[in-house]
């Protein structure tokens, strides 16, 4: 999957894995079934003279053909629900230590980005606030908190694997860590009016220094 | 089968052709094109452009060609509603995003100014009186006496705008929400103007443009 997107988090691997796993799984037995349908058309096709027959299903070696692939299938979901349950668990339910908080405010139809600074406190006078350019430093863990402030938003890094709605009169709190530097997409995940498919931001990963320069300059430059 | 393929042969050679002339014909510009185009401002400005005060968009109607061109780049380049406290700049700034071909920015500008302006009916209740000291002495260098602008200084007409919009340009100069950004020449100009206004004079002087209709 790094072929077509590349993996910037620490977590996206691991969603990857398990679209992968649910890829192969479901497509093993789609192929298979999908084999077995067109054999049995084939083997049974019309012939002069031979009359088809109807089948009801009751005897046992015609029920083989559904419980035995139905217990495999099912089989199949206990390792898909185990795998899912796991990376669910990493990137939703827990939420490691902090090195930066920050804000993510979506409104039709933009993306606002509260950094928190120097001081690296958010909401105190040094905040640095951006409209659809959202600065990080590679390799830290950040919490965003992510508000709306009109409708249902749905903040998107594709690169990041991350997907998080927003809700207008909450605020939820979530996590990533970049794993390489690099300027991406931030999309908007749910419709949210006519300006949807516009609602587009970049996020900008940078290295510790270009990352410390940046907060330097925009602070310089913020007078709210 | 034989017989088919001939006319077949002629449809698609037909298509071809047409697909071709299609474009070869110069796309529709000026009102024709600024009609179609304006469907898409219809739905927030209204369709006679009188505005809609609960997502705070203005009536634009009957504004000068110039102006709306001028407003319009600037949400395009950037210099207007891209600042965080902006909430309805904000808004309009994708659908000025959105008008990307040559020429479209000029022909919707031109089917708006062509409209009627409105004069939408005052919400605000300023004192015109004590606004009229205000707009004397300041304003009307470049809004005019009648309070319809002054194209060379790029001052628009502000008679015929809502005054909750009119209020909220003045709050957004003077936060540097709006007219603070370089390349906003014109913006510029005006925030100057607007920083010295308290919230209470601001009501008063639009009560006194509202009287100038
Ligand atoms: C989604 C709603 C929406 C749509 C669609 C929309 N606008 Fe707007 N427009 C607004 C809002 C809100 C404002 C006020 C913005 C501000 O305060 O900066 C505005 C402001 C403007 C202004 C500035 C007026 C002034 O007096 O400075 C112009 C010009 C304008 N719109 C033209 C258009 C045109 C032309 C279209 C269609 C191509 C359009 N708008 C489509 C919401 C919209
Ligand atoms: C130096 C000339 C100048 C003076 C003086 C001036 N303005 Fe302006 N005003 C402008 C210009 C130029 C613009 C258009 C700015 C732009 O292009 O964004 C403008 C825009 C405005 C707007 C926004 C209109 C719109 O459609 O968005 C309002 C409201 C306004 N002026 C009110 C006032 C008031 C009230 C005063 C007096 C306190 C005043 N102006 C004084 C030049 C001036
Ligand atoms: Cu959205």
């Amino acid at each position: 999957m790094e072929r077509f997107l590349i993996q910037a988090s620490t977590y996206a691997g691991s969603i990857d894995g398990v679209i992968m796993l649910i890829a192969l799984l479901v497509g093993f037995w789609f192929l298979l079934a999908e084999g077995i349908f067109f054999w049995l058309i084939w083997k049974f096709r019309a012939r002069p003279g031979e009359k088809s027959q109807y089948l009801t299903g009751k005897e046992k070696h015609v029920k083989r053909w559904i419980t035995i692939p139905h217990a495999l299938v099912l089989l199949c979901d206990v390792f898909i629900i185990i795998a899912s349950v796991r990376v669910w668990y990493d990137v939703k339910q827990q939420l490691p230590e902090a090195d930066s908080t920050i804000r993510v405010i979506g409104q039709q139809w933009a993306w606002t980005f509260q950094h928190p600074g120097i001081d690296n406190e958010l909401d105190t006078d040094d905040d640095i606030y951006t409209v659809g350019d959202l600065h990080v430093e590679v390799e830290k863990t950040y919490h965003f908190q992510l508000q709306s402030r009109d409708v249902l938003h749905s903040f998107s890094v594709p690169v990041f694997r991350l997907k998080q709605d927003a809700i207008p009169g909450r605020s939820i709190t979530g996590w990533f860590q970049a794993t390489e530097t690099g300027d991406h997409d931030v999309q908007c995940a749910e419709i949210c009016g006519i300006g949807h498919g516009i609602m587009a931001a970049r996020i900008h990963i940078e290295d510790a220094q270009t990352h410390a320069q940046w907060i330097a300059d925009a602070s310089a430059a913020t007078t709210p | 089968m034989r017989r088919l393929r001939t006319p077949r042969i002629a449809a698609l050679a037909l298509l071809t052709a047409g697909l071709a002339a299609c474009d070869a014909t110069p796309l529709p510009l000026g009102m024709e094109r600024g009609t179609e185009l304006f469907e898409t401002c219809a739905p927030c400005h209204g369709a006679n452009a009188a505005g809609n005060p609960d997502i705070a968009a203005p009536a634009i109607a009957g504004l000068p060609q110039w102006y709306i061109e001028d407003q319009l780049r600037g949400y395009q380049e950037g210099y207007r509603g891209d600042h965080y406290t902006d909430l309805a700049g904000l808004r309009m700034r994708p659908m000025a995003l959105s008008l990307t071909r040559e020429g479209d920015i000029e022909s919707v500008a031109e089917y708006v100014a062509g409209l009627d302006p409105v004069y939408p009916e005052s919400t605000l209740h300023g004192n015109a009186g004590a606004g009229a000291t205000t707009y004397t002495q300041i304003c009307v260098a470049c809004h005019g006496v009648d309070g319809l602008g002054m194209p060379e200084l790029h001052a628009p007409p502000i008679v015929q705008l809502n005054d909750w919009y009119l209020y909220q340009e003045l709050q957004n100069f003077r936060s540097g929400a709006r007219g603070a950004a370089p390349g906003d020449t014109w913006g510029l100009t005006m925030r100057a103007n607007s920083l010295a206004l308290s919230d209470e004079v601001m009501q008063d002087v639009i009560a006194y443009v509202q009287t100038l209709r």
